[in-house]
């Protein structure tokens, strides 16, 4: 806000006191507003509504209280598609930030030649429907597909599995088709970010006697840090609400070994006609994915408050 | 002048309308009717009955909507309850299903008409408890019927007749030849069943077939139909359990078939010949035929432990036609089930390779082909009165213990009480 009526104010600064007109520029954002308020708002108010009844999501829901969220923790089914999701952090948000880094750091000082070109392929698996992604990748591990093929080529028969139907791999093999969704997308927001680092602080740097892990640690992960927090918001939030990619790799299987909340919030809501639990389940996450957003953000901000008081 | 002329025109015109009798009014109604026949020859088995219907029904405009499976539970009862939606619908069996819309009050009993059309004698009287309901939803498999279907299912074994006659083996009438047949499969280095589990649903048929063996239709149907004494827990599900494992520590089933799912892997792999049988419903019929022709593949019912009768095997009649309860021409709609139900609409479906429930002339059918074999097998089951159920209509969740079996992370013993313990809890 403060930023939003400083600029405001140097714009009107001149035709009369400042602030004097600010009130209409309600009237610009009523539009978004209006949409924002139908769309997202009263959906939200709505789910809190309904997350306290039971309702079928057809017929008239009753009030239960908190009924729905005790049964919430008792629900094992929940807690261990939770802890799914949390495993699918790790593929969809930390490896890809750290993979991204890691390739950023090495073409960040050289210029390569064809970066349009190299940009816009790895932000290609962000462009496609998940769906698209899944139907590909079912493809690579099926037993009969071609990394088993590749596999048994280069003499690792011994190695050949049924990937996305295996207890111990699927897991992992669903959870490198995140990475592979969601690295190119932070690598895109690295490079560009890298471009904005002064070529003169790694000469500085190099001056000083920085070898190349330095002038990483020292030039570019600072530099990177308002990138890596906006990855790290946007993919931490696409591990959480995952949902086509799975569905169509897996299906929650083997067993439950994949199931994430997303696909339990649909099967209860729209499969089973428990609209009150579903809600119930969506706001926990809804919960869970700003708090977690908001507390990144507001380390952050405290951070910048202290450099910038230095 | 001009205007003069078409005022009177105008004038005679409304006279004759509001002169007209009152059966002329039905002139302005529409039908409107949700179903799911989504591919190219259910289409036009419909689109030619609707025509027919039409015809039939001056005045009377049928609209048409198709959706998948799916939308028809979700949202079907959202249009329902809205109060606008289809005189006459497909709906999807079960609790989640037929079940839900009967407890919101959303469709119209239909004994008076079955009764009223004979609908009873389409098929066997132990079918339409599929398509039954308590009056307040909560009771499945009996009092009010609420739908009536065209088509029927039953699960059972292809094969390939070569593979067979190559190795002089013979289909077997009980269990123990069963798996001495799949022994010999073994021996000459064939995987006596392809089969894939990824997509998870195809795995409840290999445990039907095994659990169809030593339970009796009285222990299913309690606990499909959530009858008092229904449980999971009983030792027919233990010993079919124990032996579907026996299965996979044989080497029974396609290698990987973890990872392998239905449309692409087992299909594919089943037309490759890359292994003898495959256990699955007679829908795969068509698909087939369309393939390989009739006569090189087979379908046999799956044996019990007595030579000659069949196991209970997953079966029944496919989605059924209902009518909205606040629909304006419930009896029009009657009609129109009556037609889409019945003789006239076998005949078609059987033409097209489809499964129709209503039985048809013995005469069409010809000695040898895939098409006999599976009329053979519908009716070998319901004289045996072995048409059992689809578990996933009571325990939703079955399919992924039944990987969870298979794939060894539990025992048997624990996917009992597992299977029993989701049961209880919904």
């Amino acid at each position: 806000m403060g930023r939003f009526a400083d600029a405001l104010a140097a714009s009107t600064a001149g035709r009369g006191r400042p602030y004097e007109h600010v009130h209409h520029a309600y009237f610009y954002i009523l539009p978004g507003f209006i949409v924002y308020f139908v769309f997202v708002l009263i959906p939200i108010v709505n789910t809190v509504r309904y997350s306290l009844t039971e309702w079928t999501g057809f017929t008239a829901p009753q009030y239960i209280g908190l009924a729905n969220y005790e049964r919430l923790l008792e629900d094992g089914r929940f807690w261990n598609a939770l802890g799914n999701n949390a495993f699918f952090v790790i593929f969809y948000t930390i490896l890809p930030i750290m993979l991204g880094l890691f390739l950023t750091s090495l073409m960040a000082r050289g210029n390569l030649r064809g970066m349009v070109i190299f940009r816009t392929g790895l932000f290609v698996p962000q462009v496609m429907s998940a769906v698209v992604v899944g139907i590909i990748w079912r493809w690579i591990f099926d037993y009969r597909g071609p990394l088993n093929a590749f596999l048994r080529d280069i003499g690792l028969g011994a190695a050949v599995k049924p990937w996305l139907g295996d207890f111990t791999w699927a897991p992992y093999a669903a959870g490198i088709v995140g990475s592979w969704v969601e690295y190119g997308l932070c690598m895109v927001l690295f490079i560009a970010g890298v471009q904005s680092i002064s070529e003169e602080l790694y000469d500085a740097a190099e001056v000083d006697g920085a070898n190349a892990w330095h002038q990483f640690r020292h030039v570019t992960l600072p530099g990177l840090q308002q990138q890596v927090l906006v990855a790290f918001v946007v993919t931490f939030i696409a591990a959480l609400r995952v949902f086509d990619l799975v569905f169509v790799l897996t299906r929650g299987g083997p067993g439950r070994e994949t199931q994430v909340v997303s696909m339990l919030i649909y099967e209860e809501a729209f499969e089973y006609h428990r609209a009150g639990y579903g809600s119930a389940m969506a706001l926990v996450m809804t919960v869970l994915i700003v708090s977690v957003s908001t507390a990144v953000f507001y380390a952050q901000s405290r951070r910048e408050e202290r450099e910038n008081a230095r | 002048m001009a205007l003069k002329h078409f005022l009177g025109l105008l004038l005679v015109a409304a006279l004759l309308v509001a002169g007209l009798p009152a059966a002329a009014q039905s002139e302005t109604i529409t039908l409107v009717v949700w179903d799911n026949w989504v591919r190219d020859a259910e289409q036009e088995m419909i689109e030619i009955l609707n025509a027919e219907f039409e015809a039939a029904h001056p005045g009377v405009t049928i609209k048409r909507e198709v959706y998948a499976t799916d939308d028809l539970t979700t949202i079907l009862p959202l249009e329902l309850a809205g109060g606008s939606g289809p005189d006459v619908t497909m709906i999807n069996q079960g609790y989640s299903g037929m079940g839900a819309l009967v407890k919101a009050g959303l469709l119209l009993p239909l004994n008076d008409y079955a009764d009223q059309y004979n609908w009873w004698d389409r098929y066997a009287l132990g079918l339409h408890s599929r398509n039954s309901f308590s009056e307040d939803g909560t009771q499945f498999g009996v009092d009010n019927v609420y739908g009536i279907s065209n088509t029927a299912e039953v699960v059972g074994v292809y094969y390939h007749r070569a593979i067979f006659e190559e190795r002089g083996l013979a289909i077997p009438t009980t269990l123990a030849e069963f798996e001495a047949l799949m022994n010999a499969l073994l021996a000459a280095d064939v995987t006596p069943i392809v089969f894939g589990s990824l997509d998870g649903w195809p795995a409840i048929h290999e445990f039907s077939v095994l659990q169809g063996v030593y339970i009796t239709l009285e222990e299913l149907d309690a606990f499909m139909y959530r009858l008092p004494g229904g449980t999971f827990n009983t030792e027919a599900n233990l010993q079919a359990a124990t032996k579907l494992v026996e299965w996979v520590d044989a080497g029974y089933f396609s290698p990987g078939f973890a990872g392998m799912d239905y449309d692409g892997a087992t299909f594919g792999g089943f037309l490759n010949q890359e292994g003898a049988m495959w256990i699955t419903g007679n829908w795969m019929t068509g698909s087939i035929v369309e393939e390989l022709g009739e006569e090189p593949v087979g379908f046999f019912a799956f044996p019990s432990d007595e030579a000659g009768v069949p196991a209970i095997v997953p079966g029944g009649v496919g989605l059924a036609y209902g009518i909205r309860a606040t629909s304006q021409h419930p009896d029009l709609a009657a009609e129109y089930i009556d037609l889409v139900t019945g003789p006239r609409a076998a005949e078609l479906l059987f033409e097209r390779g489809f499964f129709p429930a209503t039985a048809v002339d013995p005469s069409l059918l010809s000695e040898g082909t895939l098409t006999a074999d599976m009329f053979d097998v519908w009716a070998a089951v319901s004289e045996a009165n072995a048409v059992g159920h689809w578990l996933d209509w009571t325990a939703p969740d079955v399919a992924a213990n039944i990987q969870e079996l298979m794939g060894k992370v539990v025992t048997p013993e624990q996917f009992v009480t597992d299977v029993e313990a989701d049961y209880t809890a919904r």
